[in-house]
């Protein structure tokens, strides 16, 4: 049997789906899914050097230590974070009673990995914000 | 495994209980790795403090665990994603074949990388 063509496209059609937080969290669930194997090959494949000798991995640690990078690591935690939150809403449903109350723990959750977010930022930026004030403080002496 | 039917000759409940078993353990696994990674910096990014701990029996035996059960939830999630579609028999089997082939050599680079101290 062929499948039907439809006239709109994929997208689309998802896109016009009526969607709550379950639905929201099912496209979350599946990008970021995507994204974290994805970092996780090249995470394997950048540590790998760990076996070519210290001046090799140093200098690649201090390519991750650049700004640009440390972004990147910031908005990687972000997909950790919604992944693995979503993912205790899942094994909650799945497992446990949280079919009577996944909308609300999707809430609390989501709000629990923004906090999570930016006390993360401070942690990867430390040095930068100290630097950053520090640097107000220097001129005036 | 039939390719011809692979949305329904096989349900894939055993693929489902293990994504949620492994998903449980990476939970845990990752909130300590993330501590210690980003906790201090020195700790997660040295060369020294790496090398001490692949040479440790204890988090070799994790490492190689979250290397395994990581890219497998990985892996299983993106093939369980595809058999969402209605792929042609040949699409499958290809896509099929990136995901195990690719796996294990990607899972091969780790676990000779965490072996090799």
């Amino acid at each position: 049997m062929k499948p039907i063509k439809t006239k709109e496209g994929y997208f689309k059609l998802v896109a016009s789906y009526k969607k709550e937080s379950g639905g929201w969290a099912w496209i979350i669930h599946r990008i970021s899914g995507i994204a974290l194997t994805a970092y996780l090959y090249l995470h394997i494949y950048t540590l790998s050097t760990l076996t070519k000798g210290k001046e090799a991995f140093d200098a690649e640690m201090a390519l991750f230590q650049k700004p640009l990078f440390k972004f990147l690591e910031w908005i990687l935690f972000a997909f950790v974070l919604a992944h693995t939150l979503n993912g205790i809403r899942i094994v909650l449903v799945d497992f446990g009673k949280g079919a009577f109350y996944h909308k609300k723990a999707f809430a609390y959750l989501m709000v629990i990995g923004i906090i999570a977010f930016l006390v993360m930022g401070y942690f990867i930026f430390s040095h930068e914000i100290h630097q950053a004030f520090a640097s107000k403080i220097i001129p005036l002496g | 495994m039939s390719f011809k039917y692979y949305g329904s000759r096989k349900s894939g409940s055993i693929g489902w209980l293990l994504q949620r078993i492994t998903g449980i353990f990476l939970i845990f696994a990752m909130v300590g790795h993330y501590i210690l990674m980003h906790y201090s910096p020195e700790t997660g990014h040295s060369y020294d403090q790496s090398v001490m701990r692949f040479s440790n029996a204890y988090w070799k035996m994790f490492y190689l665990t979250f290397i395994t059960l990581g890219l497998w939830h990985g892996l299983n999630g993106i093939w369980s994603i595809l058999r969402d579609y209605k792929m042609k028999p040949w699409v499958a089997i290809t896509l099929y074949g990136i995901i195990v082939v690719s796996g294990i050599a990607f899972w091969v680079l780790g676990v000779s990388t965490a072996l090799s101290f």
